[in-house]
């Protein structure tokens, strides 16, 4: 892998160049707790210490609302709905939010690749950036706390800078075309990144294997602890909608008042709705709010064979979000109760 | 055969030929492809689904039931179910749909061959078991014994009675057994109990069969059962699933099913599954 240094003096500048490299993306603060992902134009209100926006980077790939199709009624036409996509730039993505959107690669770029989430894809660009755990994230028993592609650069903190990971060839382009910004590394510098490492290592509230907690899971399915997280939830797919490779979407035609013509759309969908398993007929394949319940551990604790990951990358954000107050972690530490205690 | 101008959701636009009724709720349609490229090239295999539009109303997945040796041409039984099916109902010879597919993994035909097949259908079930008979009329040498138990609750209620009657003596000679009963149905003159009633008098040689099963779910532990009374390899036993279907290419999430050890999209990992994989999974049924 390539290395490069770039001292915090410069870091201003390089906020400016990126974007060169198209519209820029990254987390400012909008309110006492909350981040969001906007689009930049002064890069000194831009968040370093932003851990989870209220909308993961997914929204820039998988739109929360889109028009797949224009609709001729009367010829059974359907024009599609794409736009190039003009190149874009996401600053300050962890290594949780880096591995997610390969997680919605293997899904939406598959045998059946979706050509509007692969035009974004292709656009954007994506500039890592490390952080320091709260007492949320878990990405160290999900394996997906250090990332090593998917990204063009990777910032690593240091004390007068950071360490960059150059992982892609649009990544070398940018590293060539701006020389006067970057450094070489030094030993101090290895160093330094080591010391992090180990800081946030230590930073992590569990440690341990996580592997077996889809065995665990299906085994503690019938366990009251369910039946008394069910009751809580209220079923307002907070946890969803926040989740970094949470993909669900519905699709309707909607007439336009000519009746001549339609639009295909489809939006962001939740299994913690109701209507999410229900079908012709009125049977649900998930008819209780447990059913529901249980399905997003069960779905984000099933393995994603291209990765060998869980779904779940263990950023917290379903925990964080939640107006309930579910403790996603929690509730898989108490399943597994006994191990490692 | 997904090669839809490099967007999955595209639609090849199709022509309604004919339309017949099946049952009070039940209509099948007869279809053409437009392009005539896409007519010639278009194939699926038995089991597997397509994603049907009708314009300005939405999206619906219908397995298909003829034979993929008819090429160009292909035909839905549906089931006026809700709003988009409601509105395919009314659909006549000359109007046109889109279409998409075909989708899911269909039976394994091939692993079939040179073996009995029993095809066990519980009332819409029909509409993919069809699909395989047909298939196997049209390639007769390749396959053993076979028999279709159609099964229903009123005799009204069966899909494809009047086809499966008309040919029941001719497909006597030919080893292929035809049995269709009904549950409720008190003026019925043939056959009466649920389908598993009526497994022990097919003609397939248990133990040289492959079993397709496909009907409401929760019939399918009892079905499972008396065949395996009947000794019939559980290894050999296929079911169809459903689920709610919003992409068919392993997407929008709806059909996701099973637990945290077999995750699975019915619309791509399905929706034809064995019978190891419904037990020891919660949840697939
Ligand atoms: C693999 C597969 C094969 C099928 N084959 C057939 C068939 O051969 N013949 C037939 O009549 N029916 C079949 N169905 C069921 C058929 O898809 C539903 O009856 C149909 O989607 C109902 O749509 P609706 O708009 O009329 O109902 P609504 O209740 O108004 O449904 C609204 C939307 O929800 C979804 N939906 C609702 N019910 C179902 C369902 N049961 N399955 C999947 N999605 C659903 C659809 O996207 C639908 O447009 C099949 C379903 C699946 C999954
Ligand atoms: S955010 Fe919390 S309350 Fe809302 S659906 Fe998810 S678990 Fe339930
Ligand atoms: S399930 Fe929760 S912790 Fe896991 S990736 Fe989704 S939002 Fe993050
Ligand atoms: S139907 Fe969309 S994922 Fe299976």
């Amino acid at each position: 892998m390539r290395y490069v240094k770039i001292y915090n003096e410069k870091m201003q500048e390089f906020l400016e160049r990126l974007k060169n490299y198209g519209k820029l993306y990254a987390p400012v603060k909008i309110s006492d707790k909350f981040y969001d992902r906007k689009e930049i134009d002064d890069v000194k209100k831009i968040s370093f210490d932003c851990l989870r926006t209220i909308m993961p980077a997914k929204k820039f790939f998988i739109p929360p609302y889109e028009e797949l199709f224009e609709i001729d009624i009367e010829n059974a036409d359907y024009k599609e709905k794409i736009e190039e996509t003009e190149p874009f730039v996401l600053f300050g993505l962890h290594a949780c939010e880096i591995v997610a959107l390969r997680i919605l690669d293997g899904v939406y770029l598959d045998e059946f690749p979706d050509i509007y989430y692969a035009n974004r894809r292709k656009a954007g660009i994506i500039i890592g950036l490390s952080c320091l755990p709260d007492e949320y994230c878990f990405c160290n028993l999900t394996r997906t706390d250090f990332v090593d592609i998917g990204f063009e650069l990777f910032l690593h903190e240091l004390p007068d800078g950071y360490l960059i990971r150059v992982g892609s060839p649009k990544g070398h382009k940018i590293v060539d075309e701006n020389p006067d910004l970057f450094s070489e590394v030094k030993k101090e510098d290895i160093d330094a990144f080591k010391m992090f490492e180990e800081k946030r290592q230590k930073l992590f509230k569990y440690y341990g294997s996580f592997d077996n907690i889809r065995y665990i899971l299906e085994l503690t399915m019938k366990d009251k602890i369910w039946d008394e997280e069910a009751e809580k939830c209220l079923g307002c797919g907070n946890c969803t909608m926040t989740c970094p490779t949470c993909r669900c979407y519905d699709v309707q035609d909607i007439p336009d008042i000519d009746g001549k013509h339609a639009k295909r759309i489809r939006f962001w969908d939740s299994c913690q709705f109701r209507s999410h398993g229900l079908v012709a007929g009125g049977h649900n394949f998930r008819p209780t709010k447990k059913d529901r319940f249980l399905n997003r551990y069960i779905c984000k604790n099933a393995y994603f064979y291209p990765l060998g990951t869980s779904y779940c990358v263990g950023c917290g954000n379903c925990t964080y979000f939640c107006p309930a107050n579910i403790n996603f972690l929690e509730n898989l530490i108490e399943i597994r109760r006994g191990i490692n205690a | 055969m997904h090669e839809n101008k490099g967007n999955v959701y595209s639609l090849y636009k199709c022509r309604v030929l004919r339309v017949y009724d099946l049952t009070d709720d039940v209509k099948l349609f007869l279809f053409r492809f437009e392009d005539p490229d896409i007519a010639e090239k278009w194939t699926f295999i038995p089991g597997q689904f397509v994603q049907l539009s009708l314009p300005g109303y939405g999206e619906v997945p219908i397995s298909i039931c003829s034979s993929p040796m008819r090429r160009g041409f292909f035909e839905l039984c549906i089931k006026k179910a809700g709003r988009v099916t409601s509105k395919i109902f009314e659909l006549k010879p000359g109007d046109f749909v889109g279409v998409r597919g075909p989708y899911g993994n269909g039976f394994p035909m091939q692993e079939f061959e040179g073996n009995d097949m029993l095809l066990i259908a519980c009332g819409i079930g029909m509409a993919p078991l069809r699909s395989v008979f047909m298939y196997a009329l049209d390639n007769r040498w390749k396959f053993g014994n076979i028999t279709v138990i159609n099964s229903a609750k009123y005799g009204k209620n069966l899909l494809f009675k009047k086809e499966l009657e008309a040919m029941r003596d001719v497909a006597e000679a030919e080893n292929i057994r035809i049995i269709q009963t009904v549950t409720r149905d008190p003026d019925w003159p043939g056959r009466i109990g649920r389908a598993q009633e009526h497994i022990r008098y097919a003609n397939t040689r248990p133990d040289k069969s492959y079993v397709c099963l496909c009907g409401p779910p929760q019939a399918y532990h009892d079905i499972f059962t008396k065949l395996i009374e009947h000794g019939y390899n559980p290894k050999r036993i296929y079911v169809t699933l459903e689920r709610r279907m919003k992409c068919g290419v392993g997407k929008c999430g709806h059909c996701i099913a099973g637990t945290s050890t077999f995750l699975k999209y019915i619309c791509i990992d399905g929706p034809v599954f064995g019978y190891y994989d419904i037990i020891s999974t919660p949840g697939l049924i």
